[in-house]
């Protein structure tokens, strides 16, 4: 203590005065110590056009799931009571009652657009899932094992890639599918896995070479046990983006579809048969098929957005800002 | 080169036979036959029977397959159940009018978008790059059908100056020389919409392939020794430059051949989209399975030539 006092050293004397509150903060900054999930998850917020699209995404969610109930509009098939001239007139304009408007035959276009949503996001997701499995599955098996496996399984792709995808979707749709969301999810995995696989096959012949691939085999690891514990976790970044983007290429596929007839069939509302229906009306009521076209447009632009947003985030390559 | 130029010709040869039996069975697959299509309530099963026979449905499917790919290979595609009329014949009608709309757009597309990504990348960062990414990305999230719809009603409902559907007015007399331009005025929006598709997405990749060339060391060599910016732009930088899009366009093509098809869909232009769109609906198969063999292999040479163009465009690229 007397020393202490005799040479006056405080823990202030240690470090100069205008030391101090860096010292403070570089606790601060130990703490801060990010895992690489949160590096990624950081690097994603500072994205303001992905982040803008995940917020319009969930919006789009309530607006379709919430939006029946909370609104009232929740009745998309029943025929409402409108006057002649707006029989005549290609439905009812935009009015307190019907923000969306009416067709011709006095369908509330805010309830088939909020429910006509849930289909067409239903299939882009769900189509999306499929044929990321089918894809992982075909590619991982042919980038594993490579040899015979290989040369079989990307003959195979390559017979699906060499189709004009749409001539096939059309064909298809026309003559297996009865019009349920069901038969055309389906429909648009089984013809849309195969960038899926062809990437997933790049990554698995890429990773199975590494030092921890030969580890596992080391301690006894089985090749299923290799392939999808090892090292499908190690080559989910590419996956996932991938995946982002197929939404909304899976959602315009539906619309597709259903504008040219083959899709989801009427009464069932999607976007798609929206705008079909609407564009017997185009030069009396744009807004028919303007309405539907503008929540597609924006739902697979905000999908882009994600994804691009994803990709940028997941690169390691990129300098952390 | 010569040899892996083989090499790769007879590897497409496989691909196309079991291309071929895909489609073949498929289409076999749905329900109907030329007795629904050409359905008559008078006819009797006797006559229904010798109908299939007629067109050789009652043999069994591998002997049907041969019979069909040994015509075809000599240019006979069977004849239409709807027209009764040969297939190549209604193709013959139909190709030009494709054709039409679709080389133009073609061409649009890839200067534009050779263009614009070349702005992009020189100018980078700037408000133009911006803007021009900005658009490409709501090209990129626009679906065919729609863009269609927005400019038949922007030039057609709105403003009234372009025809928006067929290839002919109807109604008015037209001196030959008025004819065509009636003829062209109907092809400016489909061809619009069918060139928006793809310059968005190549513009893109345009840009990112000219920013990596002219990062390089023997631009800066050039620039150095007194050669002009535009003429390094262009006599040096986009030569390489230009390598990556010709793949992608040439890897494109089935997208574009289906962008084609719905654009023909939504102006009712009658090409081979339009045809398509109307045999699927008679369910005339002969003229489905010709279309759809016809495209398959078109993107089979057209990623075929992308290989190619790869080798003769960068001769660093060697093969093994």
């Amino acid at each position: 203590m007397e020393l202490y006092d005799q040479v006056n050293l405080t823990p202030s004397t240690l470090v100069p005065e205008e030391w101090e509150p860096l010292l403070e903060e570089t606790v601060e900054l130990v703490q801060q110590r990010r895992s690489q999930g949160r590096i990624i998850f950081d690097r994603f917020l500072r994205n303001r056009t992905a982040v803008g699209g995940v917020v319009f995404l969930i919006l789009m969610v309530f607006f379709c799931y919430l939006g029946p109930a909370v609104t009232g509009h929740n009745q998309p098939n029943l025929i409402h009571p409108i006057p002649l001239s707006a029989v005549l007139n290609g439905g009812v304009k935009p009015t307190w009652q019907y923000p969306f408007g009416t067709d011709d035959v006095g369908h509330d276009w805010l309830a088939r657009a909020m429910v006509g949503g849930q289909i067409s996001l239903l299939v882009g997701l769900s189509s999306m899932l499929i044929a990321i499995l089918l894809g992982i599955g075909i590619g991982s098996f042919a980038g594993f094992f490579g040899g015979v496996i290989d040369n079989l399984l990307m003959r195979f792709t390559d017979i699906f890639l060499s189709v004009p995808l749409y001539l096939l979707l059309f064909v298809l749709s026309a003559t297996f599918t009865d019009g349920s969301p069901k038969s055309i999810i389906l429909l648009i995995a089984v013809l849309s896995w195969m960038y899926t696989a062809r990437l997933v096959r790049g990554e698995f012949l890429a990773l199975r070479e590494r030092e921890y691939v030969l580890a596992a085999r080391t301690v006894g690891a089985r090749n299923l046990q290799i392939m999808f514990r090892h090292i499908l976790p190690n080559a989910a970044g590419p996956i996932i983006v991938s995946a982002t983007l197929l939404v909304g290429n899976n959602i315009i596929i539906e619309s597709v579809l259903s504008f040219f007839g083959f899709g989801i069939q009427p009464p069932t509302a999607s976007w798609g048969n929206m705008i079909n229906l609407g564009d017997n009306l185009f030069d009396v009521n744009p807004l028919l098929v303007f309405i539907p076209g503008l929540l597609i447009f924006l739902t697979v632009l905000s999908f882009n957005l994600v994804g691009d947003g994803l990709r940028d985030a997941l690169d390691p390559y990129m300098t952390e800002r | 080169m010569g040899r892996y130029l083989i090499r790769r010709l007879l590897q497409a040869i496989p691909l196309l036979l079991l291309l071929s039996i895909f489609m073949f069975v498929l289409i076999h697959l749905m329900p109907g036959g030329p007795e629904q299509v050409l359905f008559n309530p008078h006819m009797t099963a006797a006559a229904r029977a010798e109908m299939r026979t007629r067109f050789g449905l009652n043999d069994p499917l591998p002997i049907q397959y041969l019979k069909w790919l040994s015509q075809m290979l000599i240019g006979n595609f069977g004849f239409s159940y709807a027209d009764n009329l040969p297939v190549s014949y209604l193709l013959g009608q139909r190709f030009p009018l494709t054709l039409q709309l679709f080389i133009p757009a073609f061409a649009l597309a890839l200067i534009l978008a050779l263009f614009l990504g070349v702005i992009s990348a020189v100018r980078q960062g700037s408000l133009t790059d911006y803007s021009l990414t900005t658009v490409s990305y709501f090209g990129i999230a626009m679906p065919a059908f729609l863009l269609g719809l927005g400019l038949q009603f922007i030039f057609g409902v709105w403003l009234h100056v372009l025809p928006t559907s067929g290839t002919q007015s109807f109604g008015v007399a037209l001196t030959p020389l008025g004819a065509f331009f009636d003829h062209l005025a109907h092809l400016i929006l489909p061809m619009l919409t069918l060139a928006t598709l793809s310059i968005a997405g190549w513009s893109r990749y345009m840009r990112s392939s000219t920013i990596e060339v002219i990062k390089q060391d023997y631009m800066r060599t050039a620039r150095a020794k007194g050669v002009g910016p535009t003429a390094v732009l262009f006599r040096h930088a986009l030569r390489n430059a230009v390598i990556p899009l010709i793949t992608v366009v040439a890897i494109d093509f089935g997208a574009v051949a289906g962008g084609a098809t719905i654009t023909e869909g939504v102006f009712a232009w009658p090409g081979m989209g339009s045809l398509f769109f109307s045999s699927l609906e008679s369910r005339d198969y002969p003229v489905l399975l010709s279309i759809l063999i016809i495209g398959g292999t078109l993107v089979i040479l057209f990623n075929l030539l992308a290989d190619i163009l790869y080798g003769v465009m960068d001769p660093r690229i060697r093969y093994a």
